[in-house]
């Protein structure tokens, strides 16, 4: 017994002491790593903001999001290191946006679109309609930056993810009005609407009944999204927008950009 | 008794843990792609060896027979950790380069070995003679491994090309067969010039 006793406490004591060392050491090299990690990434930096000097981290909603400052402190703009939904995949890259709202750069991390198609993307036709777009610009599929052909899943997904970035950037650190589409249903009169505007392939119509300042039906009149995936999204964002009266609302998952698209058709009906 | 110079210089010679004894192998192979490499390998397994044969020698008579073996496994892994923080913070290409082979000096049986074989039974002072002679004899022998292993497998040593630019690289040695065939060769080496000396 007492044996025992001593071999548990000779254990505990050397466990004890070199637990009390290896905190000291990590005190002292911990810093000087996660220093080196910083350098590196101001390096990745210099890339787009040749003068950073320094940066600050902010994670929204599970992204990375890196204001960048001059030597004197002075604000240069936000590198973004997201991700957008592709053919293959997420597709992840970094979209640096200057101090008053300009894409001054992007690059095009891990993905997997398919090579010779979706990855165009990633090559200089493509970057280059992306790089000088401004905050105020629609990014939109099809309005002021054209998908490529044969390869819109890949082009659509970056761009609808672009604006998405630009209004988070915007929102969050440029402190940029994000136009929301909201509805104020009182000053709508009752009647029957009909709205227009792009869901993932082309455009989505629908019909929307107002009566005594609510929503009462929402019906999609056309579309020409996949089957079985844009259903989704209709089957389940109708009652979201009616039960809610407000647009809102979380997409479906899976159907994002038809999601998207009958929220802004309902908008483009009411407004 | 052996004099103390004796104590240091079996490690390099007669008790050569890498030529002699064949110990540490899976470290040796993996990291003596090149001399700085082998020579970055063999000092971190040094001061680990030394940390670790001078505090169990120290504690010999407090650590219980029973539970040693938890006890020196807790101090090496303590020593192993600092080496593996102080290279990531000081040297962190070196650190790069070694990856995983720093955390796994825990298990290099060369420094158990010497714990179990000769710190737990003499004094501090003849103990760590002990581990500077093994660390000593690993780093030499892991930094020749390195140095052949670099000349002929890329045509340089430490990092600066001496081969020449005809000189074509033989490719094998700086993979995993070249280290097999490389210590092959070094074995057979220590062996003829042990015989030839008449040492065994």
């Amino acid at each position: 017994m007492r044996n025992a006793l001593r071999m548990a406490l000779t254990l505990l004591i050397i466990g004890a002491i070199c637990g009390g060392l290896l905190s000291v050491v990590n005190g002292i090299t911990a810093p000087i790593i996660k220093d080196r990690a910083d350098q590196q990434f101001l390096q990745a930096l210099e890339g787009f903001f040749p003068d950073v000097a320094k940066f600050e981290v902010q994670d929204i909603n599970g992204e990375e999001f890196y204001s960048c400052y001059d030597a004197a402190g002075k604000f240069m703009g936000v590198v973004g290191k997201v991700k957008a939904k592709g053919y293959g995949g997420d597709i992840a890259y970094d979209l640096a946006v200057n101090d008053t709202g300009d894409i001054i750069g992007m690059r095009i991390g891990a993905h997997n679109e398919t090579p010779g198609i979706g990855d165009v993307i990633n090559k200089d036709p493509f970057l280059q309609k992306i790089i000088g777009l401004k905050f105020t610009d629609p990014i939109s599929a099809g309005v002021d930056v054209d998908t490529t052909s044969g390869a819109t899943v890949s082009t659509g997904g970056m761009i609808s993810s672009i604006r998405r970035v630009m209004n988070v950037i915007g929102e969050n650190f440029l402190g940029m009005e994000v136009e929301k589409a909201e509805i104020d249903l009182t000053k709508v009169a009752d009647g029957t609407y009909t709205g227009k505007a792009r869901g993932f392939k082309s455009d989505i119509t629908v019909q929307v009944v107002v009566s005594g300042g609510k929503i009462t039906q929402i019906e999609i009149v056309s579309h020409d999204d996949t089957p079985g995936i844009s259903d989704n999204a209709i089957k389940g964002m109708i009652p979201k927008i009616i039960e809610a009266q407000s647009l809102e609302v979380d997409m479906v998952s899976g159907a994002t950009l038809t999601s998207q698209g009958i929220v802004n058709a309902v908008f483009e009906a009411l407004k | 008794m052996s004099t103390l110079a004796q104590e240091f210089s079996k490690g390099i010679f007669k008790e050569n843990p890498i030529f002699r004894l064949l110990l540490g192998m899976c470290p040796t192979l993996a990291v003596s792609i090149t001399a700085i490499n082998g020579f970055g390998m063999g000092v971190a397994a040094l001061f680990v060896l030394l940390g670790s044969n001078l505090v169990i020698a120290a504690l010999r008579n407090f650590i219980p027979s029973k539970v040693r073996i938890p006890a020196y496994i807790l101090i090496i892994a303590t020593f192993v950790t600092i080496v593996d923080m102080v290279l990531n913070a000081f040297t962190p290409d070196l650190h790069k380069a070694l990856g995983i082979f720093i955390p796994l000096i825990v298990v290099n049986c060369i420094i158990l070995g010497r714990a179990e074989a000769f710190a737990r039974k003499n004094s501090v002072a003849r103990s760590v003679i002990d581990a500077l002679g093994m660390g000593v004899g690993f780093t030499l022998s892991l930094t020749i491994l390195g140095i052949i292993r670099e000349l002929f497998g890329k045509g340089s040593i430490f990092g600066v090309g001496v081969m020449g630019s005809a000189f074509e690289p033989m490719g094998i040695l700086a993979t995993a067969p070249g280290a097999f065939i490389t210590l092959g060769i070094m074995l057979g080496f220590v062996n003829f010039m042990f015989k030839r000396l008449g040492i065994e």
